[in-house]
């Protein structure tokens, strides 16, 4: 059998008739790995098997040579935060770590300074007091990332960790995995937004309609994609400010107004975030939502995918 | 944080225990604790209510009223937290962890059956001490507290199959066993309440085996659908 931390042979899954992941064959070794693909994709499905939440349909798919379904003792190596928001919102961020690093298998004793540690990590000592109800989207993926690492598992899988987050603190929370990386966890992060994924690796895996279509070298798919524009939705108290300050600029491919924001058409996504983060301090800008709708990532994997497309 | 990843998962009795303290906790600081002490409190308000006007309440009578409320709280408060995990995908996050999954449903069960039990054999005792002519037999609140485990059980069962409207359907099957319960046929000895009603002893003396084992075994038989649909759900 072929050596790595996770082992995919074959691998498929459906959910009835629809087809989540399709023969699937892939071994992942350590390191910050990116898994990209736009939404629908099967992103999701392929980190919920390697955290033993989906059983295979067909294939096999192994953690630390385990079938993380059906063995509880490998499901100990992992940790998880999923893409969802859903938490246990009556409790607080300490309580709900801590309940998670006992399951986890963390001594009792030792179980509330492991938490503690976790949530220190992902920068939310302030905050470990208050209930998760009230949490911004930010607040909530740090607490999902603390529940992840707060046992210290060696592979940690992150479903779209930097949904819905402003750019303040998604610049924070990629330092903050990126640090992790640097411990020596291996970690999985899942993105439908490239540059998001290129700030925290270059090992790469392009995934689209269930399948792996590519791994390793990005910058192929880079290129393809910096020729469409990539999209930003911001959701704001003053689009007109952030409209401002962004039109001059030469990468600005279009700027429309939506309700309650402003959506953003880039060809160098990484410059429009930079400023798009000056503007928002620049005017005082309050930032409820940021996202990256993934038309133009689904338009790139069309076009490598299609009759005349290149693989 | 320096646990080595060969460190043993947790014993299922300490994951019972932190599940449970969870649940519980969860429970106290929601809206369900307090709308389940209100309908508890409604049988001992209607017997104060019929004292005062001079009219003592027959025991049997409460009984009945009570397992009304045996087809409610289990629903509202396992049913609905069995559920809303598997619903609101919240579970992703225990079933990834390093544990059996039917330490989920036991730790919910060991935090919400004794909250059930609490108000339903605690409305009892006081319906009947305020209401009725006579003190309860202790017959008749360990029959309670079976038909609460009994009533947890089953309602935890159901709510794997269909966690959705696992509170709803708890309810409907549990208000249907009240029905078949008051059946005059041999299709009523399938019913809880009415097994519970036996053990009760209400109308005279009566033996418990065979009302305990039936008991044991319906509820036994939604348990067991709960642990094997639950180690097969996929989120």
């Amino acid at each position: 059998m072929t050596s790595g931390i996770v082992v995919a042979d074959h691998c498929s899954k459906w959910y009835g008739h629809v087809l989540g992941v399709s023969e699937v064959t892939w071994t992942l070794g350590r390191g910050i790995v990116g898994l990209l693909g736009p939404n629908g994709a099967g992103k999701s499905t392929l980190i919920k098997m390697m955290a033993g939440l989906l059983r295979p349909s067909r294939g096999s798919l192994t953690v630390y040579g385990a079938r993380p379904f059906d063995d509880v003792a490998v499901r100990r190596r992992i940790g998880y935060a999923p893409e969802h928001d859903a938490t246990w919102d009556e409790l607080t961020a300490l309580e709900l770590v801590t309940a998670m690093a006992r399951l986890a298998g963390v001594p009792a004793a030792k179980a509330g300074r492991a938490a503690e540690d976790a949530i220190a990590q992902m920068g939310m000592t302030a905050a470990m007091h208050r209930r998760v109800r009230g949490f911004s989207k930010g607040m909530r993926q740090r607490t999902k990332l603390a529940t992840a690492i707060a046992h210290d598992p060696d592979f940690v899988l992150l479903d779209e960790p930097l949904t819905g987050v402003d750019p303040i603190a998604r610049a924070d929370i990629v330092e903050r995995i990126k640090q992790l990386g640097a411990a020596g966890k291996t970690i999985v992060v899942s993105s439908h937004v490239l540059y998001e994924i290129e700030a925290l690796t270059s090992d790469i895996v392009v995934i689209y309609r269930g399948q792996v279509l590519a791994e390793g070298n990005v910058y192929e798919i880079r290129r393809l994609i910096d020729r469409h524009p990539h999209r930003i939705r911001v959701e704001c108290d003053q689009p007109r400010a952030i409209a401002a300050a962004l039109a001059p600029e030469d990468h600005i491919a279009r700027l429309s107004f939506e309700r309650g924001g402003i959506v953003i058409e880039t060809r160098d996504p990484d410059r429009c975030y930079d400023q798009l983060a000056s503007a928002v301090l620049a005017a005082n800008v309050t930032v409820s939502a940021l996202s990256s709708p993934d038309n133009n990532l689904g338009a790139v994997f069309e076009y490598l995918t299609g009759d005349g497309g290149r693989r | 944080m320096s646990e080595s990843p060969s460190s043993a998962v947790s014993s299922p009795l300490a994951t019972i225990w932190t599940l449970a303290v969870v649940t519980f906790k969860r429970l106290r600081r929601g809206k369900a604790m307090w709308i389940g002490v209100g309908l508890a409190a409604l049988p001992i308000a209607y017997a104060i209510a019929r004292r005062a006007r001079g009219a003592a309440v027959a025991p049997d009578e409460l009984f009945a009223a009570a397992m009304v409320l045996l087809a409610l709280l289990p629903a509202m408060f396992v049913a609905s937290s069995v559920g809303e995990d598997i619903e609101d995908r919240t579970s992703t996050y225990l079933w990834s962890r390093a544990i059996p999954r039917w330490a989920v449903l036991a730790g919910k069960l060991c935090a919400l059956a004794p909250v059930v039990i609490v108000l339903l054999a605690g409305s009892w005792y006081a319906t009947i001490q305020l209401g009725a002519p006579a003190s309860p037999s202790l017959s008749s609140v360990l029959a309670m507290v079976a038909g609460c485990i009994a009533a947890s059980l089953i309602a935890a069962g159901i709510a794997t199959v269909v966690p959705k409207h696992g509170m709803v359907l708890s309810i409907g099957y549990l208000l249907v066993d009240n029905f078949i319960g008051a059946m005059p046929f041999s299709l009523a000895e399938l019913s809880i309440t009415h097994q519970a009603t036996l053990l009760a002893m209400l109308d005279g003396p009566h033996p418990i085996a065979t009302p305990l084992f039936v008991m044991a075994l319906v509820s036994g038989l939604w348990a067991a659908i709960g642990v094997v649909r639950i180690g097969r759900l996929e989120v």
